[in-house]
């Protein structure tokens, strides 16, 4: 009996280190059980480059990482899934559309300077788009005012400020649709009259913004490193005094069109600095000095899938989850302790502790629980039961065939271990193929039950032996009645 | 070990059994030819967002259930209809007349089922929406977006891990027991597997039920489940074959589901318990999930009681160990 008790003082042990375990780390929930959203972005090939492979997903992640830090979003993660895609989950965020702009787009930044000899194309061009662009700004719905109010612009104006540049737009669109045509156009239009892009974001060490004196809007403001400061020197130079003006790029569209007064003429611009004054609010100010702070991606890419979950949606998933968990495990339990009478017992007091080490190692290991995971648990506690019924059936058996308790107990355990293990074993097999191969939520479904299975291989063979056998140290209960209903024992035939 | 005449002879019954599991495989390939003959479905079973790809969302009323405001299907689709969206880029918006909703809770929760939308476009949506729909509880508020290609990369990943785990499985018994064994086993396995699809095609085409990434995680469940349960049966039969070897190969079989029918009914019994207390007690989000387990839990019961040892004799006979 000395080595029953010798296992028991480890399983106690163990049961309490468990504990503690759980209770400093706690449980790290997933969003659909907290609340919060969930972004997949794609990283899509472009140029040269085909298939995207590990490296140039880092690089992306590094960039992304760092736009990230500038949102300050709390407790974020962003994971990189696969050889193409990366995971950002922010917990409690329950609008995710600015993080999806922010971290969606590309932000290439690009000066150009307008190529001579297009003075007049370009004064009708960039006419023609602030026109456009303040009739979509009131055409745009508000959350103040969902519905469009009526357009200051009859369409023939808009036909007569096009003709004379030779636009035309499908005339079947809706007027934001003819609208959006248009400054694509005309965009594309302004681009094809820059001339190469000699100053890039990659030559910035600072962006920052600040509010404009006039009025309520707020401008970008940029540091160049020595080399981009003499770059945007001899830039600004070759345009000052001729009316051309200088383009400032974003994403290939042209977010800002500066002229350079004549006194530059002799050195350019300066100082290494500069602003964008391109209609900014406070915000879309801070979203761009987030982007340019963090670099342009190396490859763009795309939001494939978006989750968010409500804080009470989570809560209400925990609760009925936790509820009908519990509730399935008492009613399994009690049948059990009905059926299996002593060992019965037994068992549900070693499914207490199982529960109890499964949840220490989701703890320890910092498993992220969702709702199939937690599925998962409940499934895997259904074998851990399997385990003992295989067992004590097996006991029952031996009794009925006329051998003595501790051999019953005995032969039971041995004879119900291949059986015990090729389940366990195959179950472990599907987990294996579900975690490899499997994405997103099916991966958690398959961490639990896979730790639920390795665990249910220990504590059935274990824990249950070690404390039937300590069990049977007593007199008092070393009686087969405590494990058959007296009819069932060959002495009753 | 007890070697006593069974009380339980399950090859007196082996023809009603297969009769039986025949049938409900004919009805289930049946419900999946006709959801795949259905024009709106024109896939085996009926594909939720996870698969086709779309963007989801669930907005919570801030009213009791029963209390609130009557609303019908068709005001909300009309109503989406007219909404405008802020344009994405270059890509054209998209159209919501074709939207499906879904009111649960007695009204209380509205589901609206779109195509993919962007982040913006699907608070537009909220936001416009929310005016009509009255008040909303914005922490009951959820939006999911699943990119058309996402979806059929997790069809792709769903079915190459299912078909990976059979294989794996396979492998591992053929190791354990032999070829044979190793072949019925994947028999019952196909067997249980087809009838939960099976029922879930009529749910699909009689009640609407959609198929999700959770689905597929209970069909390799199911699987799983199946294996094991039909490796405790031949476990039995090996391990008493010595013993009982001058009998015939049927009456091995009839021993071996007698000693350990007890051992399958409990289990399948003490798993189905936690299960039913998700179906009753559990969220919406895991009801589907638990009645899929369910299902392929019973099923995968039986046919390790009355499919996959009654089988064996057919097998045996041909090839004699």
């Amino acid at each position: 009996m000395g080595r029953q008790q010798g296992w028991f003082a480890f399983i106690l042990a163990l049961a309490i280190s468990a504990a503690v375990v759980l209770y400093t780390n706690g449980l790290r929930l997933g969003l659909d059980l907290r609340g919060g959203s969930q972004l997949t972005l794609q990283v899509m090939p472009a140029g040269a480059i085909q298939q995207v492979d590990r490296e140039q997903l880092e690089a992306v992640k590094d960039v992304l990482d760092r736009r990230i830090n500038g949102l300050g979003v709390a407790e974020s993660t962003l994971q990189t899934v696969g050889n193409d895609q990366l995971v950002l989950q922010l917990p409690g965020e329950q609008d995710p559309s600015r993080a999806a702009k922010v971290l969606g787009t590309t932000a290439l930044l690009e000066f150009r300077a307008q190529k001579p000899g297009t003075e007049k194309q370009m004064q009708g061009l960039l006419t023609l788009k602030r026109q456009a662009e303040s009739i979509l700004a009131a055409t745009r719905p508000t959350p103040d005012s969902p519905a469009p109010p009526a357009s200051p612009l009859k369409a023939a104006d808009l036909a007569k400020a096009m003709a004379p540049l030779g636009i035309k737009v499908s005339p079947n669109a809706s007027e934001a649709d003819q609208l959006d045509q248009l400054l694509n156009e005309v965009n594309r239009r302004i681009l094809s009259l820059y001339g190469p892009p000699l100053l890039t974001g990659r030559d910035l060490t600072s962006a920052g913004r600040q509010q404009q004196s006039s009025g309520n809007s707020w401008e970008v403001t940029l540091g160049f490193d020595r080399a981009g400061g003499e770059k945007f020197a001899g830039l600004t130079q070759s345009i000052a005094g001729t009316g051309r003006v200088l383009g400032i790029v974003l994403d290939g569209r042209s977010i800002s069109e500066a002229t350079v007064g004549p006194q530059f003429k002799t050195a350019g611009i300066t100082g290494g600095s500069a602003s964008i004054s391109g209609n900014f609010t406070a915000e879309t100010a801070r979203d761009l000095e987030v982007q340019l702070r963090g670099g342009s991606l190396p490859l763009p890419v795309k939001i494939v899938e978006v989750k968010s979950v409500g804080p009470s949606l989570g809560a209400e998933n925990i609760r009925t989850s936790l509820l009908a968990g519990s509730a399935g495990l008492g009613l399994v339990g009690l049948f059990m302790a009905l059926v299996y009478r002593l060992p019965g017992l037994v068992s549900v007091l070693t499914l207490g502790l199982y529960a109890l080490f499964n949840l220490a190692i989701y703890s320890a290991l910092q498993v992220t629980l969702t709702l199939p995971g937690i599925a998962g648990f409940i499934l895997s506690v259904g074998m851990a039961v399997d385990a003992n019924v295989l067992i004590f059936e097996r006991v029952k058996e031996e009794l009925r065939s006329g051998n003595t308790l501790i051999r019953s107990i005995d032969t039971g355990f041995s004879l119900a271990f291949s059986s015990i293990f090729d389940g366990h074993v195959t179950g472990l097999i599907s987990c294996l193929a579900l975690f490899f191969l499997g994405t997103g939520l099916v991966k958690g479904f398959a961490v639990t039950l896979f730790i639920g299975l390795a665990l249910s291989l220990f504590t059935a063979l274990t824990c249950t032996r070690t404390l039937l056998r300590l069990l049977m140290s007593y007199p008092g209960l070393r009686r087969p009645t405590n494990f058959l209903p007296a009819s069932q024992l060959p002495s009753a035939l | 070990m007890s070697l006593s005449a069974p009380r339980f002879r399950i090859s007196r019954y082996r023809r009603a059994a297969w009769i039986g599991s025949a049938l409900a495989c004919a009805l289930s390939l049946l419900g999946m030819l006709l959801c795949w003959r259905n024009p709106t479905i024109a896939a085996p079973l009926l594909p939720g967002l996870d698969f086709t790809g779309g963007t989801q969302i669930q907005l919570e009323r801030a009213c009791a259930p029963g209390t609130c405001p009557a609303l019908t299907v068709a005001e909300i689709q009309a109503q989406l209809g007219g909404l405008t969206l802020p344009q994405e880029g270059q890509e054209r918006s998209p159209n919501l007349s074709s939207t499906g909703v879904q009111l649960l809770d007695a009204g209380k929760t509205v589901v609206l089922r779109l195509p993919a939308l962007s982040t913006e476009q699907g608070r537009a949506v909220v936001d416009q929406i929310s005016a009509r729909l009255g008040p909303l509880r914005t922490e009951g508020t959820a939006i999911n977006t699943i990119g058309p290609t996402l979806g059929s990369r997790l069809l792709r990943a769903s079915l190459i891990s299912l078909l990976v785990s059979f294989v794996a499985i396979a492998a591992y018994i053929s190791f354990r027991y032999n070829g044979v064994f190793a072949f019925l086993a994947l028999v019952c396995l196909a067997h249980d597997v087809l009838i939960t699809c099976g029922v879930f095609a009529w749910l699909g085409l009689l009640r609407g039920v959609e198929v999700d990434s959770l689905f597929a995680v209970s069909l390799i469940t199911v699987a799983g489940y199946s294996v094991t349960d039909t490796v405790v049966v031949y476990d039995r039969i090996r391990e008493q074959s010595k013993a009982l070897a001058n009998l015939p190969v049927s009456e091995q079989v009839d021993v071996a589901v007698d000693a350990t029918l007890t051992r399958s009914l409990y289990t399948s019994l003490t798993t189905l318990l936690p299960l039913f207390g998700l179906i009753f007690f559990g969220g919406n989000s895991l009801f589907w999930f638990a009645v899929a387990l369910a299902i392929g839990i019973a099923v995968g019961s039986w046919s390790s009681i009355g499919l996959a040892p009654t089988l064996l004799p057919l097998f045996s006979a041909r090839s004699p160990r």
